[in-house]
């Protein structure tokens, strides 16, 4: 049975159309959540990302838009309702669907949507301080527009009882990460419960890209998240390319696979010397895993002009050419870094006191990490197979068949084991790409008009999904969702039974993007 | 020379290198990484500039918050002055440098410090807490058990005395190894070392002693920085003196054998120092909830060392 068929047997009156490889349908929006849930709890599809939309102007209404996909078939479905500007209500999804949980209650935010029986429908961006009816995504909210200062409540998750402590850590930090903060329910050293409030760091991009050009835009999505520089702009750029029809040369393919894969090395590094030095205390790993990831930067900084890759990935292809000799190079150092970094990690291995550190912490079971629409590092450390380079790739890709790694237990140990063997297979991708990229131009012209397409790129944390409307030649709407704004919750479900002091080590473990979060 | 002036000299010298104690790890840990590290001087200039710098107070704190650091100070001195560091023939040799008062103004100072991270009600201060108390607890049944064996090997329960049963008398009584052993174990979790606790992380989360002075800061945190430092170099010379009691200052000893004392004191605790910064570069930090098992790995050693020296005085 086809997607098509599946959707037709659900509802009589819907008249899915296929776009650009997407099959669309149009619900009413009492049906919007039950046609989610039948296609995520009956034929195995996983919610990929879930926005709304102000169409007030042409349909006096608000957009509502799932985009749920199939791993094994590659099939996405896009469902769309609208809801009257008067009264903007529809029955939540995440009742049934608990992937949606943050999706509907940042539209709530943004928008002042309401998604009706949603199980947590507290405020998710917006802090104490922000007004009520402040909706920033609304089109006539201006970009620069002062808000009052206001005082509305926001409770936190609190466990009352003799012996029971409550943390509060952030969102100022000790050391030098992002504001987040953080709220421990402890009975001794054992949490209870751990809630995270994040949203200090709003940059109001999606407002910023609504009408800019692409190349006017393309600066802002590289920046969303600093560490995923090429992988967001290549979402983006993925995006506009399926809205205007165009193919990628494969060279320019080959040369976007290149730059993914050495982002991903640089960034498996951080992480493994990160966990392993700094969760740990095991400075061996993080005094050299940082020297091994600073070539990798400096290797950037002599091809690209910068230390994050930053400004090579463009609508069309890749800025300029990048010559043989130079790729050769490149693949060099990749090697010369995994190898090395091999070698170190395989003598931290070595020390039973230190996987004993990292096995059994932060355990995330397989179904948790299932409802919750987990993705990336965290999702194949517990058992997930699913990584967008095979299941929603594009062309060089389909021909470089990545190997996914998947471990089973989900614990910090997972986790690192994950990144050691994804690090050997991207070495190995780089060499791949050394030896056989094809010839051919670098750039095709992209100026997509009128559509709609979301971008599906494996960054090193996870999956990004850029959905991206263009209107007129100019950005309409565009959600880059990045893997962390999948992943936090997690750690409500992952830390609890774990001590404090082992909760960094969670967190470093999955090493989630504040900034990516908070557009 | 007179055993006050001994006394004196020994204070003032362990004063001015603890600090050097401090930063030497620090080098050392830092070449050890590949970095080229700060000079092992550098807790000189970071007090002088604490105990210049203006004081931040909670208003919700209490007299408790002020006392604390004094205390602790002055536990740290008296500890300074009162043990065998320099020589075995001070002013309080066999006069009130009990192995008990040792272990006892230890503790005084460990829970003023916890009373001063309690003090301001802040979480950190709080879990801190209640971490060194856990630590402290567990830790000093191995503290009296190992200072009890050289006591019996010494026949005396003041710390000068016990020097007898060190150095070559060790060789010849090697159970006593076991007791420098645990001894070392003691060292490491009395200041806040590796495997124990991290002296050098950011993570709030997971700090012991720096979550109890987190709130302290100007001239207060300089009182507390300095007395962890002497305390540092204290454990690191006395374990030295047990290993090698032969470079002490006898009573009476002439300028040369001054000389002898000083520099012998000088090259303990660099090398001590040097050993814990290759500890700590060599193996990460221990679990919390594996601490018990330290302890009790420590008290066991300590135990056998006990019962190994005086069992042949029994039997």
């Amino acid at each position: 049975m086809t997607t098509m068929d599946i959707l037709r047997q659900l509802d009589a009156q819907v008249c899915p159309t296929i776009d650009a490889g997407m099959v669309v349908t149009d619900v009413p929006r009492e049906e919007f959540a039950r046609m989610g849930t039948t296609l995520v709890q009956e034929h195995g599809f996983r919610l990929m990302t879930l926005f709304a939309t102000d169409d007030r102007v042409v349909a006096q209404g608000f957009g509502l838009r799932a985009v749920l996909v199939h791993d094994a078939t590659h099939e996405q479905v896009m469902i769309r309702t609208l809801l009257p500007e008067q009264d903007p209500r529809y029955p939540a999804l995440t009742t049934t669907v608990m992937a949606a949980h943050w999706y509907e209650r940042y539209a709530m935010d943004m928008f002042g949507i309401v998604a009706e029986g949603h199980p947590d429908p507290r405020r998710l961006v917006h802090h104490e301080n922000v007004p009520e009816g402040t909706w920033p995504l609304r089109k006539d909210f201006a970009w620069n527009t002062k808000m009052a200062h206001d005082d509305v409540p926001y409770p936190m998750h609190h466990v009352a009882g003799e012996g029971i402590y409550e943390i509060p850590v952030g969102p100022i930090h000790a050391g030098i990460i992002e504001p987040g903060h953080f709220r421990f329910n402890v009975a001794g050293e054992r949490i209870i419960t751990l809630e995270g409030k994040l949203f200090f760091a709003h940059k109001g991009v999606e407002k910023l890209l609504e009408g800019r050009t692409l190349l006017e835009a393309l600066p802002y999505v590289e920046r969303i998240s600093g560490d995923m520089a090429v992988a967001h702009a290549l979402a983006f750029s993925q995006a506009a390319e399926a809205i205007a029809g165009v193919a990628v040369p494969q060279r320019a393919a080959w040369l976007r696979a290149l730059l993914l894969e050495l982002e991903r090395m640089t960034m498996h590094i951080h992480d493994l010397a990160n966990i392993g030095g700094n969760g740990t205390g095991y400075t061996m790993l993080v005094a050299h895993g940082f020297r091994i990831k600073e070539r990798l930067m400096q290797c950037a900084e002599a091809v690209f002009g910068n230390r994050f890759w930053r400004g090579y990935v463009v609508p069309g292809g890749v800025r300029a050419d990048c010559s043989d000799t130079t790729i050769q190079e490149i693949a060099a150092i990749a090697r010369g870094a995994a190898e090395e970094m091999g070698v170190l990690v395989g003598t931290g291995l070595q020390s039973d006191a230190f996987r004993e550190r990292l096995e059994t912490t932060g355990v995330l079971p397989r179904v948790t990490a299932i409802a919750y629409g987990a993705v990336g590092v965290g999702a194949r450390a517990s058992g997930l197979d699913i990584d967008a380079r095979r299941d929603h790739s594009d062309s060089a890709y389909a021909i470089l068949t990545p190997a996914i790694v998947t471990e089973t237990a989900g614990d910090v140990y997972a986790r690192f084991m994950v990144r050691v063997r994804e690090l050997e297979v991207g070495a190995a991708l780089i060499a791949r790409i050394a030896r056989e990229i094809p010839d051919g131009a670098h750039m095709v012209p992209c100026a997509p008009v009128h559509g709609f397409h979301v971008g599906v790129v494996e960054s090193w944390r996870g999956e990004i999904a850029t959905a991206l409307i263009m209107r007129d030649g100019k950005i309409e709407r565009c959600f880059p969702r990045d893997p962390s704004f999948c992943n936090w919750a997690l750690f409500g479900e992952l830390g609890p039974g774990n001590i404090v002091p082992d909760f960094p080590l969670c967190n470093k473990s999955l090493n989630l993007s504040y900034s990516g979060t908070d557009l | 020379m007179s055993s006050l002036l001994i006394t004196v000299l020994q204070f003032l010298l362990v004063l001015g290198c603890a600090p050097f104690a401090t930063g030497m790890v620090r080098w050392v840990k830092a070449r050890m990484q590949g970095r080229a590290g700060a000079s092992p001087l550098l807790p000189y200039y970071t007090l002088a500039t604490l105990f210049r710098k203006e004081m931040v107070i909670s208003p919700v704190t209490s007299w408790v918050f002020r006392v604390s650091p004094f205390v602790v100070l002055a536990t740290a001195l008296v500890v300074s002055a009162v043990l065998p560091l320099l020589s075995g023939g001070g002013m309080f040799a066999g006069n009130g440098d009990d192995f008990l008062f040792f272990a006892g103004i230890l503790m005084l100072g460990s829970v003023f410090l916890v009373l001063g991270g309690l003090d301001p009600g802040s979480a950190f201060g709080g879990m801190g807490a209640s971490r060194e108390m856990t630590i402290a607890t567990l830790i000093e049944p191995a503290v009296m058990v190992t200072l009890t064996a050289f006591a019996a090997a010494s026949g005396t329960g003041s710390t000068s005395g016990m020097l007898a049963a060190g150095g070559g008398y060790l060789l010849a009584h090697p159970a006593l190894l076991l007791s420098v052993l645990a001894f070392v174990f003691v060292l490491l979790a009395e200041n806040a070392r590796y495997p124990v606790d991290n002296p050098a992380t950011h993570l709030e989360l997971t700090m012991v002693h720096e979550a109890m002075v987190l709130e302290y800061s100007g001239p207060y945190l300089a009182m507390l920085e300095f007395a962890s430092s002497i305390k540092l170099a204290v454990f690191a010379i006395f374990l030295g003196n047990l290993l090698v009691p032969q470079t002490l200052l006898p009573v009476g000893g002439g300028a040369e054998s001054l000389v002898v004392a000083v520099l012998g004191m000088a090259a303990k605790l660099t090398i001590m120092m040097v050993l814990l910064a290759l500890l700590e570069s060599t193996i990460p930090k221990m679990r919390f909830y594996r601490m018990q098992e330290y302890s009790a790995m420590a008290f066991g050693i300590a135990l056998a060392g006990l019962v190994l020296t005086i069992l042949p005085n029994i039997v």
